[in-house]
């Protein structure tokens, strides 16, 4: 690991980048966590809160990432303590990216966060957890086209069977900022640039 | 029909309509206007009512409960 | 650009529609049991069920087992001798503090800080709070939680708290310490002020429990029974006294999943690390401090000012006071030494209740020190009234049942 991050990145900042895991509580975050920093990671207290979130760190293709698993949220207008902490840490990181985690069987509740926050203009990347319990109960994400849609990357992942957590890794360096008024011209079916992203096989990272 | 959510027999479904008190909390949790439900349980002693909204399993006080309005007898 | 929050769910729904897709599906075994255990009729059955399994699995595996079978023949037959003989001069104060009686046969009477402080953190409560810990995330990972949460709703919410107060609860039988971190899930002050409240009163914590069954294993239930009623009583006292907000419950009620071994071992070692690093030094040095106490004089002090007050008004014999007192830092071996007072089962039954409706030990008053000040010191103050009250009601009964 050492090695690949010395030859890989010799011109880059060692201090990596902070990525912030947030999402609906019970959408597997904490698995999905477990599966990308492996056995290194902390516990800590928020400063001046009761609440404890986890973070580790992990190296993908020569960069370091700190990742942090914010506490479980419903929206970006706090209801408790936990969610007050998931807000401070968006306010508090602003050169995050942001890895919106969603329960595929209940995508609706998870995608008005993802659009709070993709409306901050932070950089994102969106992970469709719990694939498995999706395809069991015979629900099916069309994982290009909210793609497509959100003009982000999207990752489909089963975090207890480390499906996709590979490629959420991988695809980490592609989060962008997702156009959030093109978003709502995509949904009007205004789509301008359908050309362009039909020419790069939609990948939505490039 | 319209009716409180809290008078909604067990198994039956309906449709939210109204919700007469604060509505974000609630929408967040996947319960919002024109939304079906099916009525789960309801717990003795005036405890929680249980909800299902699609994939959505939802428990919430019964007092909110009478506070939304639905509408039985569509097939929505 | 930000949208309203109407305009927002709008999008969802927009982009739900154009890739979500929902099939036919044949309900799983899962979706059936998920009914069945949120539904009154069955599921009330099923709580009681699974909360006695667990309870079976603390006395057998944390109690017999670990505790009786092994800590106690470890430690009253090897450690306590050992330490005994290797420490210099017996009549030192630092072979009291640290060592404790010389004479005593077990590690409940020595009382020094390597002795009984050590047997009771690592002997006693770490087997209880492990069980705890297993339990909690075995609820937690499997998804039953929520739905022991919507059942206990329909009490706990007449009391001020809501059903997901099931989770400092069942932690505060394992350790105060976390459970008082634990009421962060409750959401209004007032919520969280009851909670603590209630969990440094009535609920005893593992060392506790692990001491009770092990001098006094048939007054268990008694005492238990004790402690619900007052939880309760109180719960709705405090609830119609304390201003502010008791929101009700609104919960997500996830489907079951099978816990995954890892993340259950994970989450169970974490948790346990936190305790042995926050809870166990304060037993060592909430020992060492009652002892010290001791040395200067100032529990013979207090034991001779309080005295009439316990005899009179709480029915308890005049020995029991010393180790009541003690029972401000150290709940668990006020228990142990009470056992070996002669008393008759009312006055067990009334002083252990006494002890451990107390005040909690240093750790938790730390921790509870931790969510605030102004809390903590309204706090002591129900706790003195409560302790009042309660052993005077205690006492009450006792006088009306003919048995005080």
């Amino acid at each position: 690991m050492t090695e690949e991050k010395a030859k890989g990145n010799a011109d880059l900042p060692e201090k990596g980048t902070t990525v912030l895991m947030l999402g609906n509580p019970n959408v597997g975050k904490s698995a999905l966590f477990n599966r990308m920093t492996g056995a290194n990671a902390i516990v800590s207290n928020y400063p001046g809160t009761t609440v404890d979130f986890t973070s580790g760190t992990f190296i993908e293709g020569g960069h370091t990432y700190t990742i942090i698993d914010v506490p479980g949220t419903y929206s970006l207008e706090p209801r408790d303590a936990a969610e007050e902490v998931a807000v401070r840490m968006l306010r508090d990181s602003p050169d995050a990216t942001v890895m919106i985690v969603l329960d595929a069987t209940k995508t609706d509740r998870g995608l008005y966060v993802a659009l709070e926050v993709m409306e901050r203009g932070m950089p994102c990347i969106v992970a469709v957890n719990m694939m498995d319990a999706a395809h069991e109960k015979k629900i099916t994400v069309d994982i290009a086209e909210l793609q497509r849609i959100l003009g982000v990357p999207v990752v489909s992942t089963t975090a207890t069977s480390g499906e996709g957590v590979r490629d959420l890794a991988e695809m980490l360096r592609k989060a962008k900022v997702a156009d959030i008024g093109a978003i709502a011209q995509r949904l009007r079916g205004e789509e301008q640039e359908r050309e362009s992203v039909r020419g790069c096989g939609g990948c939505g990272g490039c | 029909m319209l009716i409180k959510l809290s008078d909604l027999p067990f198994g039956e479904r309906a449709v939210v309509r109204e919700i007469r008190t604060s509505a974000h909390d609630l929408n967040c949790m996947g319960l919002r206007i024109g939304k079906e439900l099916k009525m789960v349980t309801k717990q003795p002693i005036k405890g929680p009512v249980v909800v299902l909204l699609g994939e959505l399993e939802i428990a919430m006080g019964l007092e909110t409960a009478e506070l939304i309005v639905v509408e039985t007898g569509t097939d929505a | 650009m930000v949208f309203s929050s109407d305009a927002r769910w709008e999008m969802v729904d927009a982009i739900t529609r154009q890739t979500v897709t929902y099939g036919t599906y044949k309900h799983t075994l899962g979706d059936v049991l998920g009914d069945l255990t949120v539904k009154p009729l069955t599921g009330i059955p099923v709580a009681f069920a699974a909360l006695y399994a667990f309870w079976s699995v603390f006395t057998s595996f944390a109690g017999t087992l670990m505790t009786d079978g092994f800590m106690v023949k470890f430690f009253d037959g090897f450690w306590l001798p050992w330490m005994q003989s290797v420490w210099p001069d017996p009549a030192s104060w630092h072979y009291f503090l640290f060592v404790g009686n010389p004479a005593a046969d077990t590690c409940f009477e020595a009382f020094g800080m390597l002795t009984s402080g050590l047997f009771v953190s690592i002997g006693v409560v770490l087997p209880a709070v492990l069980v705890f810990y297993l339990m909690m995330t075995l609820l937690e990972d499997s998804g039953y939680l929520p739905r022991l949460a919507v059942l206990m709703d329909s009490v706990l919410h007449r009391i001020g708290l809501h059903g997901y107060a099931i989770v400092p609860i069942i932690l505060g039988l394992g350790c105060n310490v976390p459970a008082v971190t634990a009421t962060r899930i409750l959401e209004t002050k007032k919520q969280r002020f009851i909670m603590m409240t209630l969990l440094a009163l009535f609920i005893p914590c593992g060392a506790q429990l692990g001491i009770m069954m092990s001098v006094l294993p048939d007054l268990v239930g008694i005492v238990m029974l004790c402690l619900i009623v007052g939880f309760c009583i109180f719960g709705f006292v405090l609830n119609k006294v304390i201003p502010g907000e008791n929101p009700e419950i609104l919960v997500d009620v996830p489907r079951y999943h099978w816990p995954v071994k890892e993340y259950v071992a994970k989450k169970l070692w974490n948790r346990t690390k936190g305790f042995l690093k926050e809870a166990v030094p304060f037993v060592l040095f909430g020992i060492l401090v009652v002892n010290l106490l001791y040395l200067g004089g100032v529990i013979q002090g207090l034991a001779n000012l309080l005295e009439p007050v316990f005899v009179t008004w709480f029915g308890v014999p005049k020995e029991t006071v010393g180790p009541l007192i003690a029972a401000f830092l150290r709940k668990d071996l006020a228990i142990a030494q009470l056992s070996t007072i002669p008393m008759t089962t009312y006055q067990m039954v009334a002083s252990v209740v006494l002890v451990t409706i107390y005040f909690p030990c240093v750790a938790t008053f730390v921790v509870m020190l931790r969510e605030g000040w102004k809390e903590l010191i309204a706090a002591i103050v129900v706790l003195f009234v409560v302790v009042f009250i309660y052993g005077g009601i205690i006492h009450g009964i006792g006088i009306l049942l003919g048995v005080a």
